[in-house]
C-alpha cells in the first residue's frame, strides 16, 4: 500500500493511510496518553487523554479515533494539551473514591501511572465522594464501583471478544454505572461466562479476583490484544 | 397514483370544500389544548350545527397560531380575525357576533385586553406584521390531520415538481442556492450536506428527520410537526429523491405524544394516497418513512447519538469523523436534518432557491422560528427573517417586558447558548452576530429575563440541565459539568472565593475544548456568556480574600 506523508511534532513521517493517529504515534514511539483505549477492541474516544491538535481543525481530535490523512500536521504535546491532560487526570481521581494505599491494584494501576506521568501532586477540585457499591456476589471476582473510571473497556471486551455482553452502562452523567445484565448482582448474571477478560481489561482496581489482597493484583491487558490477534490469524 | 392524478385529486378536494363560506380554526397546538381548546372545538362544532350553519361554515382543529399565552385561540377565515381566551361560556357570543351579526366581537379580539386598539385582521397586528412565515406557513390555517387540507394549500406540489421536472442534482442545486443553513442549531449549509451524502455511492442511504427537540423553553419543531406534519413528510421524500435514499426515519421525542400521533397519521394518509411507498406519483421513486420515538434524553438530539438510538443502542455520541454523511445509520450514508430545516425545503423547491435566499442576511438566508418565553408579554411561536433585531422581537412582536419591567437579558440557544444583555438589544439575529456575542442561534429557544433574574443562578440552572443530560461517556462533560455546577452553587450561596471563580473559568474552557460532542462542548456557554456580560454579579457574591 502507498504510504502517505504526515508531520507529527515537526517530524516528517511516511505512514499507512488506514491507520489512526494513535497507531502511527505508537509505532514511532511518540507518547500519547490513553485510558479507554485497549488495542484490538473498538475505540470510543471517551477518556479524552489522547486529544491532539491537528492543523486546520479548530477542535482537538482524539488520536484513537482519527485516521491520518495526507499532509496532516499533528501536535501531540502542546502546553494546552498537557494542561488539559492534567485536569482530566484530576477529574478521574476526584470523581470516585480512589484510595491507592488500600487498593488491590496499588503499584500496577494505569490510573496511578497516569498520575505520575502528568505530574499530579494534588487535586484542586473537590472530591465528589459518591456512594458506590462493591459487588462481591460473583464466586471468583469483585466489581468495586469506587475504583471504576467508566473507560468501558470491560464492556467492550465482554461484548466484542467474549461475545457475552454481560456488562453495559446505565444512567447518565456523573450517575453512570457499569451494570451486569439488567442491573442484577454479578453473581446472578445469566450472560457472564466467568472468563475473566474484563478483569484483565480493567485499567484500575475496579474488577479483581477474590483470591488476592491489597497491592497483589496481576493484570495482563496485553493478553487480550494477543488473543484478538490470534483469532484474526485463524480466520 | 400517477402524476396528473395529483392535480385532479387536489381539484376534487377543492370542489368538495367550495360550499364553505367560512372556516373557523381552533388552535389545537399543545399549549391551547392545555388551556381547553379541544372542549372549545367540540362546543363550537355543536354551536354551528345547532344554528344550522354546518353547510357554509366548517370548524377545524389546527396547529399552533403563535400567541400561545393568549389561548385558546380561534381564528375566522377568510377574515383573519383571531379571538383569544375563548371558552365554552363566550363561544355563543363570538358566533352570534361574527357569523350572525357579521361584525367582530371587539372585547375578545386578540390582544384586546392589552392593546389600546385590537386589530380585526390579526395580520395587521404588530405581533404578526413583522413576521414572515415560510416554515410555519399554513400552520394554524389547515387541519394537520387532513391530507386534503394540505393538498388544497398546495401540498405535495414540490415533490411533484422535484420528481418530474428536476434531476436529483438540480434539487440539490436549488437547496444550495437557497443558502439555507441547518436549523437545528449548528447552522451547517444544508445544500452542502445534501451534496456530500449524494456523492457517496452506496446500495442504501437514509434520510433522518431530527425531531428530538429538548432545550428548555423550545417548542419550534413540536409546533411544526403538530401543525403541518405533511410538509415535513413531503420534504423528507424530496430529500430521499435528491440523495438517493428510499427510507426515512423521523426521530421524535416521546414527550410529544400529539406530534407522534399526527405525524404517524400523516404517514398513513400519504401512503394510502400514493405519495409515499412504491412508484410515487407514477415515477420510479420509492420512499418510506418510519417514526422512532425517543426515550427522553437530550443528547439523542446529537446526530451520532440519535443514530445509535435508532439502531437500538444506548444513545451516546461517538467522535466524528466519520460523519453520518459517510457512515451513518447502520454504517450507511445518512442525511440528517432538523424538523424546521425540512419544513423550509418544500417551499424552496416550489419557489426556487433564489426566492428563499432573498430573505434574511447574506450569510444567514431565510427565516427562523423562535419560541418566545420568559418575562415577555406575548410569549409564543414566531417566524421572522434572519437579521431581525432582538429589540424588534422582544418589543415589537413580543410586546415588551411583563409589568413594564426593564429588560435584562435574553437567552438564545438554551443550555448550549448564551445570554444577550440590554446593551446588545440591537443585535441582528443571525448565526454570525449571535456567535460574536458569545451566544448561538441554537434551535430557536429565546428566553427573556427582566431585572429580577440572578445571572449566576441562570448559569447554574442551565449547568444543572447539562449536568443531568450529559450521557456520561466522556470525562470532561460527565465530571466537568458536575464540578462547574457545584462551583456555581457555591458562588450563589456566597461561600466561594476568587480561587473558586478561577477554577470555574479554567474548567469552562477545558470542558468546551475537550468534550466529545456538542452537548459538552457547548455546556459552558451560559456560564461563559454570563461571565462576559455580567461579571460584576459573580464578583459581588465572592468572599473577600483573607
Amino acid at each position: 500500500m502507498n504510504k502517505i506523508p504526515v508531520v507529527i511534532n515537526d517530524t516528517k513521517l511516511e505512514v499507512d493511510p488506514h491507520k489512526t493517529i494513535l497507531e502511527v504515534c505508537r509505532e514511532h514511539d511518540i507518547e500519547i496518553l490513553t485510558m479507554c483505549h485497549l488495542k484490538g477492541i473498538i475505540d470510543i474516544g471517551a477518556c479524552r487523554l489522547c486529544l491532539v491538535e491537528v492543523e486546520g481543525v479548530h477542535k482537538l481530535m482524539s488520536a484513537c479515533t482519527t485516521k491520518v490523512a495526507p499532509n496532516m500536521v499533528v501536535k501531540t504535546s502542546t502546553e494546552r494539551i498537557r494542561r488539559y491532560q492534567l485536569i482530566t487526570t484530576e477529574l478521574f481521581f476526584a470523581e470516585r473514591n480512589h484510595v491507592c494505599a488500600v487498593c488491590v491494584s496499588n503499584g500496577k494501576c494505569e490510573l496511578q501511572q497516569l498520575g505520575y506521568k502528568v505530574g499530579l501532586d494534588s487535586i484542586r477540585y473537590p472530591f465528589l465522594y459518591p456512594q458506590c457499591d462493591v459487588d462481591t456476589s460473583h464466586a471468583w471476582y469483585v466489581m468495586d464501583h469506587n475504583r471504576c473510571i467508566m473507560c468501558t473497556r470491560c464492556v467492550r471486551v465482554c461484548n466484542e471478544v467474549e461475545g457475552a455482553h454481560n456488562w453495559d452502562v446505565m444512567n447518565r452523567g456523573h450517575q453512570v454505572r457499569i451494570i451486569s445484565d439488567f442491573n442484577t448482582p454479578w453473581g446472578e448474571s445469566i450472560s457472564c461466562t466467568s472468563c475473566g477478560k474484563c478483569l484483565h481489561a480493567c485499567p484500575t482496581g475496579a474488577i479483581w479476583p477474590k483470591a488476592i489482597v491489597q497491592g497483589q493484583l496481576q493484570k495482563n491487558p496485553a493478553m487480550i490484544t494477543e488473543l484478538i490477534a490470534r483469532r484474526k490469524m485463524k480466520l | 397514483m400517477i402524476r396528473h392524478e395529483l392535480h385532479a385529486l387536489t381539484e376534487r378536494v377543492k370542489a368538495k370544500q367550495e360550499h364553505f363560506k367560512h372556516r373557523i380554526c381552533v388552535c389545537c397546538g399543545a399549549s391551547c389544548i392545555s388551556s381547553g381548546a379541544e372542549e372549545v372545538l367540540h362546543k363550537l362544532q355543536e354551536e354551528i350545527k345547532s344554528r344550522g350553519l354546518e353547510e357554509t361554515v366548517e370548524v377545524i382543529p389546527t396547529g399552533c397560531m403563535g400567541p400561545c399565552n393568549q389561548g385558546p385561540l380561534v381564528k375566522y377565515l377568510p377574515e383573519q380575525t383571531i379571538y383569544q381566551k375563548v371558552d365554552c361560556d363566550n363561544i355563543q357570543r363570538v358566533v352570534q357576533s361574527q357569523l350572525v351579526e357579521n361584525k367582530p366581537l371587539e372585547d375578545l379580539l386578540l390582544f384586546a385586553d392589552s392593546r389600546e386598539k385590537a386589530f380585526v385582521n390579526a395580520n395587521e397586528d404588530p405581533f404578526f406584521k413583522q413576521q414572515q412565515k415560510i416554515a410555519l406557513k399554513d400552520c394554524g390555517d389547515i387541519n394537520p390531520e387532513s391530507i386534503e387540507d394540505y393538498l388544497i394549500a398546495g401540498g405535495y406540489q414540490a415533490l411533484d415538481k422535484a420528481l418530474f421536472l428536476l434531476s436529483p442534482e438540480e434539487v440539490i442545486a436549488e437547496v444550495k442556492q437557497s443558502r439555507i443553513r441547518g436549523r437545528g442549531g449548528a447552522g451547517y449549509p444544508t445544500g452542502l450536506k445534501w451534496e456530500t451524502v449524494y456523492k457517496y455511492v452506496s446500495d442504501q442511504k437514509y434520510v433522518i428527520c431530527n425531531g428530538d427537540e429538548g432545550d428548555p423553553g423550545a417548542f419550534m419543531d413540536r409546533s411544526v410537526l403538530e401543525g403541518n406534519p405533511h410538509r415535513v413528510l413531503e420534504s423528507m421524500a424530496i430529500a430521499g429523491y435528491a440523495i438517493g435514499a428510499t427510507k426515512g426515519y423521523a426521530y421524535i421525542r416521546g414527550e410529544y405524544p400529539l406530534e407522534i400521533k399526527r405525524f404517524e397519521l400523516a404517514i398513513k394518509q400519504a401512503t394510502k394516497t400514493g405519495l409515499l411507498g412504491k412508484n410515487i406519483l407514477g415515477s420510479n421513486f420509492r420512499f418510506e418513512v418510519e417514526v422512532r420515538i425517543g426515550a427522553g434524553a437530550v443528547v439523542c438530539g446529537e446526530e451520532t447519538a440519535l443514530i445509535a438510538s435508532i439502531e437500538g443502542k444506548r444513545g451516546t455520541p461517538r467522535p466524528r469523523p466519520p460523519f453520518p454523511a459517510e457512515s451513518g445509520l447502520w454504517g450507511k450514508p445518512t442525511l440528517i436534518n432538523n424538523v424546521e430545516t425540512f419544513a423550509a425545503i418544500a417551499p424552496i423547491i416550489l419557489n426556487g432557491g433564489e426566492w428563499y435566499s432573498e430573505t434574511g442576511t447574506p450569510k444567514s438566508a431565510g427565516t427562523k422560528v423562535f419560541a418566545l418565553a420568559g418575562k415577555i408579554n406575548y410569549s409564543g411561536l414566531i417566524e421572522v427573517p434572519m437579521g431581525t433585531t432582538l429589540r424588534e422581537i422582544v418589543f415589537d412582536i413580543g410586546g415588551g417586558i411583563q409589568n413594564g419591567a426593564e429588560f435584562k437579558a435574553a437567552q438564545t440557544g438554551g443550555p448550549s447558548g448564551g445570554c444577550i444583555p440590554a446593551a446588545h438589544l440591537d443585535v441582528k439575529m443571525d448565526y454570525e452576530s449571535l456567535m460574536s456575542l458569545g451566544s448561538i442561534m441554537g434551535s430557536g429557544g429565546l428566553i427573556v429575563m427582566d431585572k429580577s433574574s440572578d445571572m449566576v443562578d441562570v448559569a447554574r440552572y442551565f449547568m444543572e440541565f447539562s449536568m443531568d443530560e450529559s450521557c456520561g461517556k466522556c470525562i470532561p462533560c460527565r465530571v466537568g459539568t458536575k464540578m462547574m455546577h457545584d462551583l456555581l452553587q457555591k458562588i450563589g450561596d456566597g461561600k466561594a472565593t476568587q480561587i473558586d471563580l478561577d477554577r470555574l473559568e479554567e474548567l469552562a474552557e477545558y470542558v468546551r475544548d475537550t468534550s466529545l460532542c456538542g452537548l459538552g462542548a457547548s455546556a459552558p456557554n451560559p456560564l461563559l456568556s454570563t461571565l462576559r456580560h455580567f461579571r460584576e454579579e459573580y464578583v459581588s457574591k465572592i468572599l473577600p480574600a483573607e
